[in-house]
């Protein structure tokens, strides 16, 4: 198990996304799950293109949790990681909570999800600065945009 | 729990690669400095229990409720930013209406 890939085509039933045909190329495995959730491993990324530019992170062991990403640069063109991370290689993402306790849609910009699109791996890391905020609001449009 | 008691500037080691060191202690708080390598993440216990409480929080999101939400107040988001995860992504939307039969059907 674990890092041993499988060949086959897999496919799982979710409720939110249907069925899915899930090939070996798609999966990502975090080999230490992702915060609060430990003991999941595998993981794919589900475009849906009713709710672009988001994305979702989709556990195959439990369909039912579900993550919507967006880059951290759809919320700030400045935002910089820091030197630790080959953006050439790695891919970060960041995890969108709808309503937080504030009742307001925010990212997660301190502890981003990043992929390691060669290798098929993903990690959440927790970014050393204090420059991000777990809870960045993400702004409404106003009527005019 | 293992209780010690240090002085300022004195060490603690954990492992080889970990050293804490009592810089000192003002008001009520203890301020220290800590040494370890880059594969051992150190951060502020809250910090930690946060990121943990906002993962559980998304991780039921509903995708209804992300399209009411894009749909009835939506957000600004920075246009044409590519993430190159394209050849790792599923796109979803065709196969969704067999799984809608099939829950009104359970």
């Amino acid at each position: 198990m674990g890092l041993e890939k499988v060949k086959e085509k897999r496919i799982i039933k979710t409720l939110q996304f249907g069925v899915l045909e899930i090939e070996p190329h798609h999966i990502f495995y975090f080999e230490n799950g992702i915060l609060g959730f430990e003991d999941l491993h595998e993981f794919v990324l589900i475009a849906d293109e009713d709710t672009l530019p988001f994305k979702w992170l989709i556990s195959i062991e439990n369909p039912e949790i579900g993550f919507p990403l967006l880059s951290p640069w759809h919320l700030d063109l400045m935002y910089d990681p820091g030197p630790e991370f080959d953006l050439e290689k790695q891919v970060l993402m960041v995890i969108v909570t709808l309503e937080d306790e504030n009742k307001q849609m925010t990212a997660n910009m301190k502890a981003p999800i990043v992929f390691d699109v060669e290798n098929q791996k993903g990690w959440q890391t927790i970014l050393m600065n204090d420059k991000y905020s777990t809870n960045f609001v993400i702004p409404k449009k106003t009527k005019q945009e | 729990m293992l209780v010690l008691s240090r002085k300022i500037g004195e060490v603690i080691t954990i492992g080889s690669t970990v050293k804490i060191t009592v810089l000192g202690y003002n008001r009520g708080v203890v301020r220290l400095g800590i040494e370890a390598p880059k594969s051992i993440p150190v951060h502020r216990k809250e910090v930690y229990d946060k990121i943990i409480e906002i993962n559980r929080l998304a991780a039921k999101t509903e995708i209804e409720k992300l399209k009411d939400a894009m749909k009835n107040n939506p957000v600004k988001i920075n246009k044409n930013i590519k993430d190159n995860l394209s050849n790792q992504t599923i796109v979803s939307s065709k196969e969704k209406e067999n799984s809608e039969k099939n829950k009104e059907g359970e």
